[in-house]
């Protein structure tokens, strides 16, 4: 679906490349995560699969079309094909979720009848059944990305690009947000995701590649985000610091009150609607949207469920009780 | 849809912009009053030397006695050089001479006494100072070269006069203001130039977010650029829309209504030569709106 052939980008003459001989290919329906430091040429990568720049060395291949070659007054109907979530929700903030989703159909000359009925099937996929006329700034970040996916999506391109799309969201929220985007890979899409979240990406267990100062260093499938170098002294625990991936994390005293975030009520709320569009879709009998739910649920049994507090151990149902579970703790310890 | 689409996105471009359309607006409208009043000083050059040079001949003055022009050194026309002189006229000048009149000293002295009967400025004059002429009626009197490279430096005469001249002085001046309108038009049109490019630059950047989204999700080109390109043309249509209706009530009130009742035998301009001149305005705020975006879209909005 994607193919890069050694592609090389080079932005100033001189520089260091941004992207040094990359050569990936990623089949269609496949999961990708691009992880790598800022810098790394993520952000290049999905760039140069949308045309927005040109390579300067190699052949990028997408949907069977040489980038390349195809002249720029066919950019457009490639761009038609690929849908894109950014790690800012980039929504128009004068128009109401729906006017949002539908912009994207208008813009490309849908007729009407069309956005009619693709809009709230799409709005009721990702969860936002009865929030159509909402105005961005009257949703939650989480609600707000589920909005921006729905527009990326609304058109069923065959591919999904997201550069860092839980970048901005909260631990749960973006386990919503990544569970969405599972289920749109289910019904074909080749999803690639560019993020520096390695819980997620240690979840999904999807093939991963890495990117480090423009060359690919690591691509493998079922893989987790890798061991993060320490650039901090060791200043002992921290509550800030207290991040999964940093090593094994250390059981606190109890007293000691950490950082919780607890999400919107409106986000869960989002996502259970979500799942159940999901389930009635299967009831219908449609393709199967969310046959391995449960993956994303996965927990490492070694660690209590008390100390992966952000890990949802199930259902959206359970999301919610585990955080105001979490939330009572929270309320605990403070007291205490 | 799309139709729809693209009128609401250019109508709230319009209202988001309000001032900065209001200047193009003025600015188009007094640039193009300006070609539109070039182009009617034209036109009543163009009138009056229709009307006007129906009526003037070509005079060719016979030597009278005692002229210092070296042509005249054997001292008055004799009967011979008349004769040669008319055969030239009948002959090479077949083309360009429409008809021809001998007027001698006598009927230059009567013609002379019906306008002066007292004399010139005190001095009676008689036949014998009258000077003998032919006047020629030119099939078109633009060619009066023609009639002097051939009379001119003859035997017996002395001078070839074009009665043009008289007009001369007249249509010098309206063919410099007209210039003067034309050269202000240009200035003014090259600040209208400018400011619709600025006014679209300005509209593109306030919606570069929905523009960014557009070019993404696949918009094509055309559908991305259309609102703006719109935007510029309707304000530059207005602007010559209300430059055809200045002109009109300036011809209307100025012209047809007040000099036309106080000098009436002029042939004027009237709000049926405005109408001509209409197309070529709105042509001119089109093609501006047009050029100027071109050039900023590609700079601002490219795919």
């Amino acid at each position: 679906m994607i193919r890069f052939e050694n592609v090389s980008k080079v932005y100033a003459r001189g520089a260091r490349p941004a992207l040094d001989e990359v050569a990936v290919d990623i089949a269609r329906g496949e999961f990708v995560f691009l992880v790598g430091a800022s810098g790394s040429g993520k952000s290049t990568f999905l760039r140069l699969v949308l045309r927005e720049e040109r390579p300067t060395g190699g052949r990028v291949y997408v949907a069977g079309r040489d980038l390349s070659r195809i002249s720029s007054w066919k950019v457009p109907s490639l761009r038609r094909s690929i849908g894109v979530v950014f790690q800012d929700f980039r929504l128009l903030p004068g128009k109401t979720v729906y006017e949002n989703v539908a912009f994207a159909l208008q813009v490309i000359g849908k007729p009407r009848h069309v956005i009619r009925s693709t809009v709230p099937e799409v709005l009721e996929m990702v969860g936002l059944d009865g929030k159509e006329k909402r105005l961005p700034h009257e949703l939650s970040g989480g609600e707000q990305q589920r909005v921006a996916i729905a527009r990326a999506f609304v058109n069923r391109p065959q591919i999904l690009l997201a550069d860092e799309p839980t970048g901005n969201l909260d631990p749960t929220t973006s386990l919503g947000i990544m569970r969405l985007l599972d289920r749109i890979n289910r019904t074909g899409t080749t999803v690639v995701m560019a993020t520096h979240d390695d819980e997620i990406v240690n979840e999904m267990r999807k093939r991963v590649v890495e990117l480090s100062t423009g060359s690919v260093v690591r691509d493998e499938i079922d893989a987790v985000y890798g061991h993060r170098e320490s650039i901090l002294p060791a200043v002992g625990q921290t509550p800030v610091l207290d991040a999964p991936g940093r090593g094994t994390p250390q059981v606190l005293p109890q007293a000691l009150p950490r950082v919780h975030v607890t999400p919107e009520p409106a986000d869960l709320e989002a996502e259970r609607a979500a799942e159940e569009a999901a389930a009635r879709a299967v009831a219908q009998g449609e393709p199967t949207l969310d046959a391995r739910a449960d993956v994303l649920a996965e927990v490492p049994a070694d660690v209590p469920a008390d100390e992966a507090p952000h890990r949802a151990t199930g259902s959206a149902d359970d999301v919610v009780r585990q955080v105001l579970r979490e939330h009572e703790h929270v309320r605990a310890g403070r007291e205490a | 849809m799309r139709l729809q689409f693209v009128l609401t996105e250019v109508l709230s471009g319009l209202r988001r912009n309000a001032s900065m359309v209001v200047s193009v607006i003025l600015v188009t409208f007094v640039s193009l009053t300006f070609v539109g009043a070039a182009a009617l000083l034209q036109t009543q050059v163009t009138k009056l030397k229709g009307d006007w040079y129906d009526l003037v001949e070509v005079s060719v003055f016979l030597c009278p006695t005692g002229s210092t022009a070296p042509t005249c050194a054997d001292g008055e026309a004799t009967e011979d050089q008349v004769a040669a002189i008319e055969q030239v006229i009948d002959t090479e000048l077949a083309d360009v001479v429409a008809t021809t009149y001998f007027e001698s000293k006598a009927a230059a002295f009567e013609a002379f006494t019906e306008v002066y009967p007292d004399g010139y400025q005190g001095t009676q004059l008689t036949a014998e100072d009258m000077q003998a002429s032919f006047r020629l009626k030119l099939v078109d009197a633009e060619q009066y070269q023609v009639v002097d490279d051939v009379l001119e430096g003859r035997a017996g005469v002395e001078v070839v006069e074009d009665q043009r001249a008289v007009f001369e002085p007249l249509f010098v001046a309206l063919g410099r203001a007209s210039m003067m309108a034309a050269g202000l038009a240009g200035v003014m049109l090259l600040a209208a130039a400018l400011l619709i490019t600025t006014t679209i630059r300005l509209s593109a950047v306030s919606r570069r977010r929905e523009t960014g989204i557009m070019r993404l999700v696949g918009a094509s080109n055309l559908f991305v650029q259309l609102p703006f390109m719109l935007e510029g043309a309707i304000a530059a249509v207005v602007g010559a829309l209300l430059a055809v209706g200045g002109l009109w009530l300036a011809v209307q009130y100025l012209i047809t209504d007040w000099l036309q009742e106080s000098v009436d035998w002029v042939a004027y301009v009237d709000v049926s030569d405005v109408l001509a001149v209409a197309p070529l305005l709105l042509g001119i705020a089109v093609l501006l709106a047009v050029v100027s975006s071109v050039v900023t879209l590609n700079r601002y909005t490219r795919v």
